[in-house]
């Protein structure tokens, strides 16, 4: 009796210790999903608002800006993604062994960029990639190609953004993968070597298989930082020239603060949270798994 | 023999080619703060001219005057400080206790919520900016201290943090405790606390700097200039009629300066924290 007394009581102390996180976690969190599902069914006119059912999600399919987008994220995610990965893999397949000073400044280095934030970097790029007085319009011309602008042109905005997005952020995904090789056992290395493999086998049979579970998890999380890809785009080409470097949140935060089309906005952010949700199944799996 | 030590010249050739590459990258990676900090220092016809000055000719503090003169940005510079820094203790408390509930105590559905607390986190609050700003402004937070906060503490990154360092304290420790009297509470607070100090450190760092850096939440929630945080306010520079492109350019070193000096000063905590959040091999 008295055991199960002192159970019960644990589990009160229990709800007790989550309550605060659980209060603000389904007021700031949870609510605002289930809100924005039905905001997304209505049409909202300041205080009035009035039941459309999907007339919001029949508006985004025949806006050829929407699927612009739609279609641009997508090749964000893409390329941003293989790029960061790939590289971030070159980087500490090259270092992680080497000494840890010579390592601290690799990952110092690549970390730097993320760490003034999206926000600077924007703004240095802008500076930089500016037609009349950037550096790089000043090397074009030096080389005899005349001034370009780069984020005026549809062919080459989506590649500049692309890589100003991955050259910031490539350093999160460096630090993430050089801890994880040098937690790889030495002895692994050890008897390819002996076997007479050479570095690149060793990296490419060895090492790589053995960080598979964070290259996972470095995948899911650029996915979903590109996914919501902003910053880049409002400081460096504000969606154009002619939306041809418009994103989903681009577009949603357009829709919900310059155009007072809630619903149609929140229609988008529903979206959105479906992409999300599908893409993190395989991460929330192995995270149950592994309890 | 003779074939080993052939491999191996092979082997290291391929290693320095790759760290070459990789130094030369590295070093291309901090050119363009480079340019950012020289391009401050320029006066305005200077910081546009062609073919440029790789270092400023005459060095000016004025843009740097100028962005404090013109711009509340030591106002900014507190905005960001504070809502960094409270939102930070926020997640911390909250996150500690729930961690610590997860980690050490039974209750029913334990596992349940912990797993929708971690699905949580892979869902950025941004996709859900409309309905949060409209809940924000039933509170009466828009433009306020609270609206800036508070969202940012419902994240479950503390819980999943910190439950790492709990589970790896050992159960005898707080059973003694137990014994000896001391509630659950003071259990928590006197002995288990100090003993996850290093996960509250890399906690900290990691999301101070998060907040510090978030942008599209803070831009929508703080309307009024004085209620702009520093990322927010230096970014309306880019629309500033001023065109002068150093004074611009002084204002985001202003903005990247902070964060740099952390990441000095606590490079340690940033390796430490965002591993023990990546998924163990």
């Amino acid at each position: 009796m008295r055991l199960r007394n002192q159970s019960t009581r644990e589990g009160l102390t229990g709800y007790l210790f989550i309550l605060p996180q659980m209060l603000i976690f389904l007021i700031f969190l949870v609510y605002p999903i289930i809100e924005g599902i039905r905001l997304s069914l209505y049409q909202i006119n300041y205080q009035n608002e009035k039941f459309v059912g999907l007339a919001n999600y029949t508006t985004l399919f025949n806006d050829p800006v929407f699927f612009k987008a739609l279609t641009n994220t997508v090749v964000f995610v893409v390329f941003i993604v293989i790029l960061t990965v790939g590289f971030a893999l070159f980087v500490a397949s090259a270092v992680f062994d080497k000494n840890a000073k010579y390592v601290s400044f690799i990952r110092g280095t690549y970390y730097v960029p993320v760490m003034v934030s999206m926000v600077v970097m924007s703004m240095v790029w802008s500076f930089l990639l500016n037609p009349a007085n950037g550096l790089i319009s000043y090397f074009s011309q030096e080389m005899g190609l005349g001034t370009v602008n780069l984020l005026g042109k549809t062919q080459t905005v989506l590649p500049v953004i692309i890589f100003v997005t991955f050259a910031t952020n490539v350093g999160q995904a460096i630090i993430l993968y050089i801890a994880a090789m040098i937690g790889v056992p030495k002895d692994l290395f050890e008897a390819a070597e002996v076997d007479g493999a050479s570095r690149w086998q060793v990296i490419r049979k060895i090492l790589i298989p053995s960080v598979k579970s964070s290259t996972i998890y470095i995948t899911i999380i650029n996915i979903i930082a590109v996914l919501k890809i902003f910053v880049v785009i409002q400081l460096l080409t504000g969606g154009g020239p002619n939306n041809a470097s418009v994103t989903l949140m681009y577009y949603l935060y357009n829709n919900a603060f310059k155009y007072n089309q809630l619903g149609v906005a929140s229609a988008v952010g529903v979206i959105m949270f479906l992409i999300t949700l599908l893409l993190s199944v395989p991460q929330l799996r192995s995270l149950i798994k592994e309890k | 023999m003779s074939h080993k030590t052939n491999n191996k010249k092979k082997m290291e050739r391929f290693d320095v080619l790759s760290n070459a590459v990789v130094f030369i990258f590295a070093i291309c990676s901090l050119f363009p703060l480079y340019w950012l900090f020289t391009s401050s220092l320029k006066n305005s016809s200077d910081v546009v001219k062609m073919p440029p000055d790789w270092w400023p000719r005459t060095i000016t503090f004025d843009n740097y005057v100028d962005i404090f003169k013109s711009q509340p940005a030591l106002r900014w510079a507190f905005n960001s400080l504070f809502v960094s820094g409270v939102s930070t203790i926020l997640v911390i408390v909250v996150g500690a206790m729930a961690a610590y509930a997860f980690s050490k105590l039974k209750f029913k559905g334990r596992n349940l919520i912990f797993v929708i607390f971690i699905s949580s986190l892979m869902i950025p609050k941004e996709i859900m900016i409309v309905p949060l700003f409209r809940i924000t402004q039933e509170f009466g937070m828009v433009n306020s201290y609270n609206g800036m906060i508070w969202p940012n503490v419902a994240t479950a990154f503390g819980v999943f943090l910190l439950k790492g360092f709990f589970d790896a304290t050992p159960n005898a420790l707080r059973e003694a405790s137990r014994i000896d009297g001391a509630g659950e509470w003071r259990t928590f607070l006197q002995i288990m606390l100090p003993i996850v100090k290093p996960g509250i450190g890399a906690l900290f760092i990691l999301n101070f700097v998060q907040v510090w850096n978030d942008y599209l939440w803070q831009l929508v929630i703080g309307q009024e200039k004085s209620m702009k945080t520093l990322m927010v306010g230096t970014a309306t520079l880019m629309q500033d009629l001023n065109p002068n492109f150093a004074y611009k350019m002084a204002g985001a070193t202003v903005a990247a300066i902070p964060m740099l000096l952390i990441f000095l000063l606590f490079q340690r905590y940033f390796t430490q924290g965002m591993t023990a959040g990546a998924v163990k091999e």
